[in-house]
């Protein structure tokens, strides 16, 4: 408890770690803050003219919301996507990349993970938000699910950070991980129904065997996806099961990767 | 004055030394879980009263120790063994300026630095002036730190770290920083808080510093206590057998 209570003591760490991301990025370029809108925006429109106009995937009408756009559809689910992944690979390599501050300041180490998800979440909020407003001028209705969303955004947060951790951790062990995850992070967002439907994957299932689907819907961010997928682009409740795998994942990562953190903690200055 | 600000308690410090260490993947599936290392102990047993309201100096031979134990104080590194106590808020200046970004300006970098070193927004509103005057870059305050000269830097880094008014102060080797005016000052500000009833521990490897400054020392070698008392006399001791190893 008393290191809980320490962590919640020095917020302000947390809160000025995350500014100095937030202010230092985007410091000496002329768009500033922009960038962080033109790169998602750079991304929608490479897999938007690949997979929508050569490859003809096409998204599954928005059920009761009644969308039908690809490239809206893909956001739903990349969005999400790529803050997990920055989340995972900022907070892995948070604690080698402030090795000189550990091994001469003391403070809260797990601020420094804790603040990558900050500023990862400062832009992907933004993000959210201009996405919520492009799916409402195009015809849906989000805004009465943001609250909701919201939530499901906070358990992402809290999942992607209970991975990085256990991953700074491991990183400091062997360097190799940062590189290997790297790679699996790219195979992952392929196993992830983001750029094309589930649909293709249960048709496939349908024909070569149901154990296909069963094995493809392990993976924590399919539900994650679903969920924003539903609440957003199709404007209504999540599916039950899908939620609470979702939060079920949250909460036993999350602890995992709080618990190995706090207890190589005080080693941290000594090993890196 | 007669109760003690910092206990150390039979504290002792292992570090492996790796021959052959096992950082990458690779080099851990050839050689299995084990990787060859050494035990060695940076300290051993050692226990020690610091009083409170005093200076209290560390001496003793490059790899004697100091170090190690300054960062167990400073809760950076954690003993294998034994215990440190401390009584009221404990600050270290091991280093100054770690944590500075380089594209924020100094004004940025005063409250992020200020609250690494563990003090409150507010806290650091208070003293800003203090420090930004101390410091004397007041005029290139709001330019980004990494347009400032070396000195710039470790100027505004020590002002922060010295302004944060813990009540134990634990400081390495760093009187070196700045030009002999900024020296001076900073002589001054450890005599203030030495007024202050505040402790500080400090590492040095000049014996003026350690006579000037300093009420009680104590002298470590190869990680073990050899004498702790009153500076002056624990000084002669050591002088005496640096002199004998020298001839």
């Amino acid at each position: 408890m008393t290191y809980l209570s320490e962590l919640f003591a020095s917020r302000e760490l947390f809160y000025n770690l995350t500014m100095r991301d937030v202010k230092g990025k985007y410091r000496r370029t002329v768009l500033g803050q922009l960038w962080s809108l033109i790169n998602p925006l750079a991304t929608m429109l490479v897999y938007t003219l690949v997979f929508s106009f050569i490859f003809r995937a096409r998204p599954s009408v928005g059920d009761p919301s009644g969308l039908d756009i690809y490239a809206l559809w893909l956001m739903t689910g990349l969005l999400p996507w790529m803050f997990f992944t920055r989340v995972v690979t900022g907070a892995m390599t948070s604690v080698i990349g402030s090795a000189g501050l550990i091994k001469k300041v003391y403070f809260p180490r797990m601020h420094l993970p804790f603040s990558v998800a900050g500023s990862v979440g400062y832009t992907w909020a933004i993000e959210m938000a201009v996405l919520t407003i492009a799916l409402t001028v195009f015809g849906g209705m989000p805004l009465i699910w943001v609250p909701v969303a919201l939530f499901f955004m906070l358990m992402l947060t809290f999942f992607a950070l209970g991975l990085g951790m256990l991953l700074a951790i491991g990183n400091v062990y062997f360097r190799d991980l940062q590189h290997f995850t790297t790679i699996a992070l790219q195979m992952w967002m392929y196993l992830t129904p983001i750029i094309y439907p589930l649909s293709l994957v249960e048709n496939q299932a349908a024909t070569h065997g149901q154990w296909i689907l069963d094995v493809y819907r392990l993976n924590p961010m399919e539900r994650f996806v679903s969920v924003f997928r539903e609440l957003l682009y199709d404007n209504r409740w999540p599916d039950l099961s899908d939620s609470l795998v979702c939060i079920a994942w949250t909460v036993v990562m999350f602890t995992l990767g709080f618990l190995v953190f706090k207890r190589s903690e005080k080693r941290l200055a000594e090993l890196l | 004055m007669t109760q003690a600000a910092v206990v150390v308690d039979d504290v002792s410090k292992k570090f492996r030394l790796y021959k052959e260490k096992n950082d990458s993947l690779k080099t851990a599936l050839m050689r299995g879980r084990r990787s060859v290392h050494e035990d060695f102990w940076a300290l051993n047993d050692v226990s020690f009263e610091v009083p409170e309201g005093s200076t209290f100096g560390l001496v003793g031979r490059n790899g004697s120790g100091k170090s190690t134990l300054l960062k167990c104080l400073a809760k950076i590194l954690y003993p294998n063994s034994g215990s440190i106590t401390s009584r009221g808020k404990v600050a270290s200046l091991l280093e100054v300026g770690s944590g500075f970004h380089p594209e924020l300006s100094g004004r940025e970098n005063v409250y992020l630095n200020g609250s690494i070193l563990g003090m409150s927004r507010k806290d650091v509103a208070k003293k800003f002036d203090e420090i930004v005057d101390f410091s004397g870059v007041r005029k290139f305050i709001d330019q980004p730190v990494k347009n400032y000269s070396s000195g710039m830097y470790v100027r505004l880094g020590f002002s922060v770290a010295i302004n944060v008014d813990p009540d134990v102060l634990v400081v390495d080797e760093i009187l070196a920083v700045g030009d002999a005016a900024f020296q001076a000052k900073c002589k001054e500000k450890f005599v203030e808080f030495r007024k202050a009833g505040k402790t500080v521990i400090l590492v040095t490897h000049s014996m003026g510093n350690i006579r000037d400054m300093c009420d009680h020392a104590a002298w470590l070698d190869n990680g073990s206590l050899v004498q702790v008392g009153d500076a002056q006399s624990v000084i002669k001791a050591y002088t005496a057998d640096i002199d004998k190893g020298d001839r």
